[in-house]
Formats: C-alpha cells, sequence, structure tokens
C-alpha cells in the first residue's frame, strides 16, 4: 500500500512553439484506486504520460511519480523499476520471440512474476518461439499487455489500453486491470472509451486542449450531475437560474432544460418557487458528463 | 539484457560484413598460393598491403552500417516508448550500442587477418605476425572515426536510408578531400593512415617503422567526441 | 449470488451493489450466515473497481446487514433489526405495488413516475435539509 498521490504534477506545461499540448496541468492521481483519464484525440493524454515518463521533456512546472520528481537521474530511473506502462502502439521487437521478449523485460524488474506470465502465455494462447513480427496484431497487443500483467508494480499506466481489441479482448482486459488493482496496485489509464470508464474507474480526470476540465470520483460526478427539465406555465426567465453548479441552460418556449454538476437542490428549489408546472431531474451518464465539459471549453 | 538486444539488432548487419570481407578473404587465400613460399618474399607483403586495402574500403563500409539504428531509428519504428521505460539511463542504453558496434569493429578487422595468419601458417608462415597487428591497429584506430560518425548521424537524422546515405556521403567526401587537398598528406590523411601507405617501406614492401601512437591517439580522441557528440544529442532529445 | 449492475445508470455502482445485497437478503436468496464473495472475486466477476466493492461492503457492514472477518471473508447478518427493516421493505414494496397500480389507472406511464419519483424525493431531501 502506497501513502500519498502516486501521480502528482504542479503546473506542468509543454509547449510546441505557440500550441501547448500540456498548459498548468495540477494533476494527482490517489494510490490504490483505479483512475482513468479521459480526452478526446489529441486533448493531451499520451504528452502527459510521455511527460511522467520522462520521454518528453516539460516546457515549464514539475512532476513526481511515486515520490520521484520526473528526468533523467537515479531516482526516476528507479521509479521506473516500479512503473508499468504499455504505450498506445504496444511496442514490441519485431525481431524477438515471445519468449525472448519475455526474457529481456522479466530481466529489468524485480516484481517480475514468472507463475502469472506462464498463465497469462497460456490465457493468451501466445508461441514462445513465433517472432513478433509474425504475429497478428491482436497477439501482439496481448503480449505487450502480459509484459505489464506479469508484474506486480506500484502502478501500472496504459495508454489507450482497449485500442485494437474485439470486444472479448476488452472485456478480459478490464477483468485485468479489476484483478491488479485488487492486488494493490494503483491504476491510471488513458481512454477515449467512456463505457470501459464508466464500468471500473474510480476516478476520473478529464483533459481537453491540454487543460484539466473535471478532477473527480465518478461516484461523486453521479452524484451530483444533474439533468433537471421544467416546464412553466409561461416563458420563464433564463438568468433565474443562473447559479453556482449550473452550466448549461437550454430554452424552448415555457420548457427549460438545466445542466447542473452540483446544486441541483437549489435549482429544484428555485424552479417550485417560480411555480413550474413539471419538474423532472435525471442523472447523467458519464458520456454525457463528459461531452458537456468538453463542449463548454 | 541490453547487449542481447544490441546483438540480435546487429548480428544481420555483422554477419553480411563477415561473408562480404570473407570473399577477401578467399581471392587472397587463392592468390597466395602462387606466391607463399617458405622463403620471405617481397610479393608477398605486396599481397598483404593489397589485400589490406580491400579489407580497409570494405571495413568502412561495414562499421558505417553498424554504426546505424540506435534509439531515433526506435522512435520511428514505434519501439522508443518501450526502450525508454525501461528504468536505465539513455546513457547506458547507448552505450551500450556503441561498445557492442566497437567490440564487432574489432572483430571485423581482427578474424580476417587471424585468417590470413593462419593460411599462411599452413604455408609456413613467411611474415611476422607483428606486420599483422600493425596493419589491425592502423585499421581501427582510423577507421572507429568512421564508426563514430555514423552513430552520430544516425542520432541526428531519422531515415532508415537517408542516415546511412548521408554518412556514405561524407564518407566519399572525405576521401575525395583527402585526395585532392596535399597539404592533408601524408600525415592528416586518414585513409592513407588507415592503409598503411604511410609506412610502407618500397624496398622491404613491409609496413616498418614505429608505430603511430600519436596519429592513432589523435584519430580515437575524434570518434570519441563524436560517440560522447550522439550521447548528449540523445539525452536532448523528445520521444 | 446473482447481480446486475447498470453502470450508464447515473447512480453511484457501490449503491446498486448495496440495493442487489439488500433485495437477496429480503427476498431469502441470501440468508443469514451465507458467505459473500470475496472482494476481489466479486469485482473480477462484475468487471467493478474492487474500490466499489470494498465501499458497498462497508456501508452494509454499517447498516448491520453483513459482518467483515478478518481474514475469512464477509458474512450475512441478518439480525432482527434488519429482519424487521425487511419486513417493513416487503410492506412498503407492496404499498407502492399499490400506488402505481392507481397511477396507471390515472393514465400514468412507467417513466413518468419513476421520474416523479426522483423529483419528490429531491424536493422532500432539500426541503428537511432546509428545516
Amino acid at each position: 500500500m502506497i501513502d500519498g498521490p502516486v501521480i502528482q504534477t504542479r503546473s506542468l506545461t509543454k509547449s510546441y512553439g505557440r500550441l501547448d499540448a500540456v498548459r498548468d496541468l495540477d494533476l494527482s492521481v490517489g494510490a490504490n484506486r483505479i483512475t482513468a483519464f479521459l480526452g478526446r484525440n489529441g486533448a493531451g493524454k499520451s504528452t502527459t504520460i510521455k511527460l511522467l515518463l520522462g520521454m518528453i521533456h516539460a516546457t515549464s512546472g514539475d512532476a513526481s511519480v511515486l515520490g520521484a520528481r520526473i528526468g533523467e537521474s537515479k531516482e526516476s530511473r528507479e521509479m521506473l523499476r516500479r512503473v508499468a506502462y504499455v504505450a498506445e502502439n504496444k511496442p514490441l521487437y519485431p525481431y524477438m520471440t515471445v519468449a525472448q521478449m519475455i526474457r529481456f523485460v522479466s530481466s529489468f524488474y524485480p516484481d517480475w512474476r514468472p507463475d502469472a506470465a506462464e498463465r497469462l502465455m497460456k490465457e493468451y494462447e501466445l508461441p514462445a518461439d513465433r517472432k513478433v513480427k509474425s504475429l497478428s496484431k491482436g497477439m501482439r497487443t496481448k503480449l505487450a499487455l502480459l509484459l505489464a500483467f506479469a508484474r506486480r508494480p506500484d502502478l501500472l499506466i496504459l495508454d489507450e489500453p482497449s485500442e485494437g481489441l474485439d470486444p472479448v479482448g476488452i472485456e478480459h482486459l478490464l477483468q485485468h486491470l479489476v484483478a491488479q488493482s485488487a492486488d494493490g496496485i494503483s491504476v491510471f489509464f488513458s481512454s477515449h472509451q467512456i463505457a470501459e470508464v464508466e464500468r471500473i474507474a474510480d476516478h476520473v480526470c478529464i483533459l481537453d486542449k491540454g487543460r484539466l476540465l473535471v478532477d473527480a470520483s465518478l461516484d461523486d460526478l453521479r452524484e451530483s450531475y444533474r439533468r433537471i427539465d421544467l416546464v412553466f406555465p409561461s416563458i420563464p426567465l433564463e438568468h433565474e437560474f443562473r447559479m453556482a453548479g449550473v452550466e448549461r441552460i437550454e430554452t424552448s418556449g415555457r420548457q427549460i432544460r438545466i445542466f447542473s454538476s452540483r446544486n441541483s437542490r437549489t435549482v429544484v428549489q428555485r424552479a417550485y418557487e417560480l411555480n413550474a408546472v413539471s419538474v423532472e431531474v435525471t442523472p447523467v451518464a458519464l458520456r454525457d458528463i463528459f461531452l458537456e465539459t468538453v463542449r463548454e471549453n | 539484457m541490453l547487449w542481447y538486444k544490441a546483438w540480435l539488432e546487429t548480428r544481420g548487419r555483422f554477419l553480411v560484413s563477415l561473408c562480404a570481407i570473407s570473399i577477401i578473404i578467399a581471392f587472397f587465400v587463392h592468390h597466395a598460393e602462387h606466391v607463399i613460399t617458405p622463403e620471405p618474399k617481397r610479393e608477398t607483403y605486396f599481397l598483404l598491403f593489397f589485400v589490406h586495402h580491400y579489407l580497409a574500403g570494405l571495413w568502412i563500409l561495414s562499421v558505417v552500417l553498424l554504426g546505424m539504428g540506435g534509439l531515433l531509428r526506435e522512435r520511428a519504428i514505434g519501439t522508443s516508448s518501450l526502450t525508454l521505460a525501461l528504468p536505465v539511463s539513455r546513457t547506458r542504453v547507448v552505450g551500450v550500442q556503441i561498445a557492442l558496434g566497437i567490440l564487432e569493429a574489432i572483430l571485423l578487422a581482427v578474424l580476417p587477418w587471424s585468417v590470413i595468419l593462419f593460411t599462411t601458417d599452413l604455408a609456413g608462415r613467411t611474415f611476422p605476425a607483428s606486420q599483422a597487428v600493425f596493419y589491425i591497429l592502423l585499421l581501427i584506430s582510423g577507421g572507429l572515426v568512421y564508426f563514430a560518425l555514423a552513430v552520430l548521424i544516425s542520432s541526428l537524422i531519422e531515415g532508415e536510408y537517408t542516415a546511412p546515405a548521408v554518412v556514405y556521403g561524407l564518407v566519399v567526401l572525405s576521401g575525395i578531400i583527402f585526395s585532392s587537398v596535399d597539404s592533408l598528406r601524408p600525415y592528416a590523411d586518414l585513409w592513407r593512415f588507415m592503409g598503411g601507405d604511410n609506412y610502407f617501406n618500397h624496398v622491404t614492401y613491409l609496413l616498418s617503422g614505429p608505430f603511430p601512437w600519436f596519429g592513432a591517439l589523435t584519430a580515437l580522441v575524434v570518434a570519441a567526441l563524436m560517440l560522447l557528440a550522439s550521447v548528449a544529442v540523445i539525452q536532448k532529445r523528445e520521444f | 449470488m446473482l447481480l446486475r449492475l447498470n453502470p450508464v445508470a447515473g447512480q453511484p455502482i457501490y449503491l446498486q451493489l448495496m440495493q442487489q445485497i439488500r433485495h437477496a437478503a429480503e427476498t431469502g436468496a441470501l440468508k443469514d450466515g451465507d458467505q459473500l464473495p470475496s472482494v476481489r472475486s466479486l469485482a473480477e466477476k462484475l468487471v467493478v473497481s474492487p474500490n466499489t466493492v470494498v465501499k458497498a461492503y462497508s456501508e452494509l457492514e454499517h447498516e448491520g446487514l453483513i459482518e467483515l472477518r478478518q481474514g475469512s471473508g464477509a458474512f450475512a447478518t441478518l439480525k432482527r433489526r434488519t429482519r424487521s427493516l425487511t419486513d417493513h421493505m416487503q410492506a412498503a414494496r407492496r404499498r407502492i405495488r399499490d400506488l402505481i397500480e392507481r397511477l396507471h389507472d390515472d393514465g400514468l406511464l412507467d417513466d413518468e413516475i419513476r421520474r416523479a419519483f426522483e423529483a419528490e424525493l429531491l424536493h422532500t431531501a432539500e426541503s428537511v435539509a432546509r428545516r
């Protein structure tokens, strides 16, 4: 069990000329839970991860992973020993066989679990002596995941892990992530597949255009975001509902639709005060929270 | 296991180079039959000198190939995210690649000469082994400059064909410069240095005189500086 | 225990899990002393975060419905208070059933009934908070 955040960034910024790929990021990822990093394509998720792992150098700000400051140093190298990472393109050396890949990667990590590796080899039906370049895409993905799952790191980072997997593969992936979490491993994965995130994430961070827009537990989001549909006897005044927590107001004649991230009770109270004829409050699915958040940005 | 990986990456190029060099050796062995006799003979020494030049040329081509690849190439094919996530410094990754490349380069110089010595031994060696050592040391100390150049260029240029093309272009360019700029000859002329032209005695057809330690050291320092530069380049790079 | 979760419903999964386990206890699918699945196996089976299961189990323990024994796992403890709660629950379900039938007679659809309940619950909670 780890104390303190497994990932912490402070005003982390990465600029390419005038374009900010990541802007003033203050991210804090808690230990012992599954955190999802949601965002559109090009939102800056991969850039953030590469900054954390030292593959890209930050323009300004700083960050630490497992307590170690990022950057080329002995400290950050030792940190990498406790981190398992699967990049978006599931990289493998094409000239190595499956067995050679496993021997190679396992030699760097004392947390390697040979029994888990063997079990996964069987489950994924990976041929030990086949070269990576002759493997199908699905098998390559599975091998790349095996190299991370057959370990017991403190932190598991995955960039779009379900990319390239069929529905059965995705199901197995989610089960493995849940199992890793049950083993005490902190899981941080980026995705633009809302459905996966909604099922297993404890915490959600939404990134758009390099900025962190939402950073909350999924349960908090579920409990506080509401869609409130109101009908009034006469055309209502929109400004009556411009209050804290109201993200968007849509009107159509005597109908008002309010999208609130919190404080829905106050909105409903105001509606009753203004003699609303109909008050309907419905929860909001993560997909809609995401779309609204990103749209507003 | 970094050494193992580097070996897997370069073994194809190494073996191809070895094959090509074997052809030169086969040529030597074929002609040696006529020329090797128990008594020392000038024709033997001239054959050695001649073969060495071809060997040197092929060796330069090979070590340039061996210097290719590296982390920049890995970025192009997508595996840098795997290598750089490993708990090892970039310096170590590049260092192992360089070290293995140098070892392979040395082998590519030593192996053919060993075969030559062995073959002439069969016929009763007629020239001292120290000649072989002289040739080998000249080749390696001068030639590692080209290996280092290849490593440096492949840390700067990403293309699979562009990088070697640039290096080979520079090799040819250097040859042209050496042969046309008179003030460079004979001592700053790297090719003459590697080929042994500067030390070739026209009477005995042997390499004679003291070994040019200063020249060798200078060339090695130039090579070392280029290698250090390539490490620095990789350190700063974004992957 | 066969459980059914809906991640898109907008209700935290741990609450859904708690409801389902309570329902199992009410209907007798879960009897006093029965062992519940371990956190890990339930999480893997339902493909939810283990933290969700932990939260559900600890809330249920707080309510007195289950007992978490160090090293052995989670066990149902349907104490008398819980049993009477179950009776209340069954009575409530009957009343709701009658109400729904009457609302159907008035011409309301299921969705409308559901939304009305949600809004009223929110309104009640808020007026309680005000008081």
